[in-house]
């Protein structure tokens, strides 16, 4: 049913005046309905007679307005000067760098396992020069094979999903046997 | 359903189609508030809470109690103005 296939010259003016009322009216019941379920939920939420706190309770919730404290009244830099111990290693750490502190004493967090894996990429680069025979040294020396120049471009995307275990760590002692 | 009935149907879409009774709706509501209506309610509200318990009110006696005062205190000149708008776009979104 289309709205242009209403001619409205068959309605005449209080035909329109009644539907006009009845949307009105629906629209009062809406506005109406709403005020209940909006006093209803005030009510079992326990918020509806809040401003009919006595005074004495109405002072304990005042804004507070004094210096080095917020609204509710608590000291907000309390913190910032205060030292913690470092459970680990025993030092003695502010507060701000107690966190970044942690992550690198502790082994964990994104920044420790970046520094960590660079170190064994570079300590397998210089361990290999020293310890390993000819044949290892060559695969070094390989550019397919190489660890330490590439570590920036190769180890990056594909770091997460290597360890120790990974098969190109593995293979390299098996890689062109001569 | 009638001729009527069915128009009116027809003209109940097209206000939600439009989006219309959605701005009919918050114009009341923003009005009703300007002029004291809902202060006035929730007052009445008040009263009814505190006679039936806090505790034990439901929604259908606020429904019951509030819905007929509401429906009466509605100002006049709110009236007027959302049967204005109701007219307006009646008036323009129907072929003559």
């Amino acid at each position: 049913m289309k709205m242009d296939e209403i001619s409205m010259s068959s309605l005449d003016n209080s035909k329109l005046e009644g539907v006009a009322q009845d949307i009105l009216s629906d629209l009062v019941e809406d506005a109406c309905l709403g005020l209940c379920f909006e006093v209803h939920r005030a009510v079992k939420q326990g918020y509806f007679f809040l401003e009919d706190t006595d005074q004495e309770t109405m002072r304990d919730f005042e804004i507070v307005d004094q210096p080095g404290v917020d609204v509710f009244g608590q000291v907000y830099n309390q913190w910032k000067n205060k030292e913690c111990v470092c459970p680990n290693c025993s030092r003695s750490i502010a507060a701000s760098r107690f966190a970044p502190h942690l992550e690198k004493c502790l082994g964990m967090g994104r920044n420790s396992s970046r520094i960590a894996n660079r170190r064994i990429v570079t300590g397998n680069n210089t361990n290999n020069k020293s310890e390993s025979d000819q044949e290892d040294n060559d695969d070094v020396n390989d550019n397919d094979w190489s660890y330490g120049a590439e570590k920036k471009g190769m180890m990056g995307p594909r770091r997460r999903m290597d360890n120790q275990e990974s098969p190109r760590m593995l293979m390299k002692d098996e890689a062109f046997p001569q | 359903m009638s001729k009527d009935s069915q128009m009116r149907a027809a003209i109940n879409q097209k206000l939600i189609e439009m989006g219309e009774r959605d701005r009919l709706k918050e114009l009341l509501r923003a009005k009703l508030v300007e002029c004291g209506w809902k202060d006035q309610l929730k007052a009445h509200c008040k009263d009814v809470i505190r006679e039936k318990g806090l505790e034990h009110i439901t929604v259908e006696d606020l429904v019951a109690e509030i819905t007929p005062k509401g429906r009466a205190l509605v100002p006049d000149s709110v009236k007027k103005e959302l049967l204005q708008r109701i007219k307006t776009f009646l008036a323009q979104h129907s072929t003559l």
